[in-house]
């Protein structure tokens, strides 16, 4: 149970290469340690092809000008997709939300990503995200509806609240129901999800 | 429920210590500073995730450790189960239960339950109002679990609403009839939320006095021999005509708009259960500003009893009973009344400095461990 800092037994570019490793999310000081020894035992043109990726990435990738989702181009290839329903956006926080609502198959309309969510704490309102470009895409485009798919936080529901009021003088706004998992068992679920369930609940078509 | 084992690992001044509990009653003896405390805050932690001594996790962890673990065996229903907290010095918590790791804290609380009374308890009457908010939320945690998960939303919305009035106050000073309209709808939106969790706060709090009060009424009588009587008021910042979430919801609004300038002057949030008041009154004086220090020791001593018995009858067990350093505090009479209802009824650990004021019988029939230095030490 004890985990102590980086001992000063590396070598110097090795105890640099462990530092900016550990910097990053979800690494502690021993993936970090076995990350760095792994790049070390690498032939030299991987180890390059990896810092070339992610220094290419850091370049080349941008925000799309229309949706704000992560991409190379201008515009990401969600947005030039003829082939997705132009009528309908889908707000999300972040462009790990799109990712995760693109592996359902399920929805076929545009995005737009916040960039965050209004937190006062943090010194994030509604001018630090991308709102203001939402009102104009909507506003200017013959836009049938608005999902707002924004996680039921504190945070998130002062966000879902904030943009439904600003977009519902121009077009239809829902937001998706949370609720049971599926083959989730309604006996073992908690209190607080069965209560958020019920809230949401609809008419039996 | 019983307690059947206890396992501490660099928690407080405990290296590594396990402890087995062979009867309903257990004391603890030893000088002060020696670690009887840090034990008995071991099994709070495990019943509430709350401790009244620590404000923060750092405190709990052994000095010049990152993480410390407090593990034990409860019987409940008949059945063991296994619990496990582990606390870490950055503030990070991992409960588990049976060996499994639970992915929300909630669904760790409400598996032990616990009464703590300890000296502390006796700022109950005469502390701050704060007191006997911390009191309440934490019988409220062990009865509906699902009052944390409210609690803590309640208290984000707060800090959010709270960090949003400040900029405010902050920006040039705008009176807010000038303040831009996006400005505007977000309070709006902060109010609804706070009217919305508060509320639920609220009717909680209600209702849970609501049964309490009965219960420590009629202990109150028996201790102080029927000369007194209390009544227990819940004076909440926000009162509604009714119970009815939504005359609450509306009652807290029409007040948040009453107050608005104070709080846009202040730059913080000054309606909400977070100013709420539980009042005390005996024969018909308020019992924080009159009560004589006897009348508060038998106040304390009769809400304790009654918190043990309405857990014991929402959870249909016994609670366990942790007894710090307080019977010194309370005259033969009130000592008497508590270890008569205790019995072997409530599994009880008792801290003490010295065993003179112990009746004969009851260290008969008590397992007594000595502490010394972070070490418990079986004495026969």
């Amino acid at each position: 149970m004890n985990f102590g800092g980086t001992p000063t037994v590396y070598t110097r570019p090795l105890a640099r290469l462990i530092e900016q490793l550990q910097r990053l999310p979800g690494v502690g000081p021993k993936t970090a340690q076995r990350l760095a020894l792994h790049i070390l035992k690498q032939p030299e043109t991987e180890v390059h092809a990896l810092a070339q990726a992610l220094v290419e990435a850091k370049h080349q990738v941008g925000l799309c000008s229309v949706c704000f989702h992560l991409s190379a181009e201008p515009v990401c290839e969600i947005c030039r997709d003829a082939n997705r329903d132009p009528y309908t956006i889908c707000v999300v926080s972040d462009s790990r939300d799109v990712i995760a609502l693109e592996r359902t198959r399920e929805y076929r309309g545009k995005y737009h990503v916040l960039g965050g969510l209004i937190s006062p704490m943090d010194g994030i309102g509604p001018d630090q995200l991308h709102i203001a470009q939402l009102v104009r895409r909507v506003s200017k485009q013959d836009i049938k509806e608005v999902i707002l798919a924004i996680s039921p936080s504190v945070e998130g529901e002062t966000t879902t609240l904030y943009v439904g009021q600003l977009l519902k003088p121009f077009t239809r706004v829902t937001r998706i129901a949370f609720g049971l998992p599926m083959g989730g068992d309604l006996e073992y679920a908690d209190e607080v999800t069965l209560a958020r369930a019920l809230e949401g609940r609809r008419d039996l078509d | 429920m019983y307690l059947k084992t206890l396992h501490l690992q660099q928690f407080r001044n405990y290296r590594d210590q396990q402890v087995k509990f062979s009867a309903p009653k257990t004391i603890l003896v030893g000088d002060n500073a020696q670690g009887k405390s840090n034990l008995l805050e071991a099994v709070e932690l495990l019943a509430t995730l709350r401790s009244h001594r620590a404000l923060r996790d750092r405190e709990l962890v052994l000095e010049g450790e990152q993480i410390g673990q407090i593990s034990a065996t409860l019987e409940r229903h008949a059945t063991p189960v296994d619990l496990s907290l582990i606390v870490r010095s950055s503030g990070r918590r991992t409960v588990s239960q049976n060996g499994e790791t639970l992915r929300r804290q909630l669904d760790f609380l409400g598996v032990m339950n616990a009464v703590q009374f300890s000296s502390l308890d006796l700022e109950l009457v005469r502390g701050s109002p704060s007191e006997r908010r911390n009191w309440l939320d934490t019988l409220l945690t062990q009865l509906e679990p699902v009052y944390a998960y409210i609690l803590q939303q309640y208290h984000t919305v707060l800090r959010q609403r709270n960090a949003f009035l400040k900029q405010q106050s902050g920006e040039l000073s705008t009176p807010m009839d000038l303040a831009a309209e996006s400005d505007l709808t977000q309070l709006a939106i902060w109010d609804a939320q706070l009217a919305a969790i508060g509320s639920r706060v609220i009717r909680r709090r209600a209702r849970v006095l609501e049964r309490l009060a009965p219960l420590a009424q009629t202990w109150h009588q028996a201790i102080s021999n029927s000369t007194e009587k209390l009544e227990i008021h819940y004076a909440p910042n926000v009162a509604a005509e009714s119970d009815d979430p939504s005359a609450i919801q509306q009652a807290f609004l029409d007040k948040l708009k009453l107050r608005a300038v104070a709080e846009q002057h202040q730059g913080t949030t000054l309606v909400g259960p977070h100013r709420d008041e539980v009042e005390f009154i005996i024969n018909h004086t308020p019992a924080r500003q009159y009560g004589s220090q006897g009348q508060q020791r038998t106040l304390v001593l009769a809400l304790k009893l009654a918190e043990l018995k309405l857990i014991e009858a929402v959870i249909g067990e016994p609670p366990l009973l942790l007894l710090d350093d307080v019977l010194a505090e309370l005259d033969l009479n009130r000592q008497n009344k508590l270890l008569e209802t205790i019995q072997d009824h409530f599994q009880t650990l008792i801290t003490t400095t010295h065993l003179g004021s112990f009746d004969a019988q009851w260290l008969k029939s008590s397992q007594i461990f000595t502490i010394h230095a972070g070490r418990v030490l079986e004495s026969g």
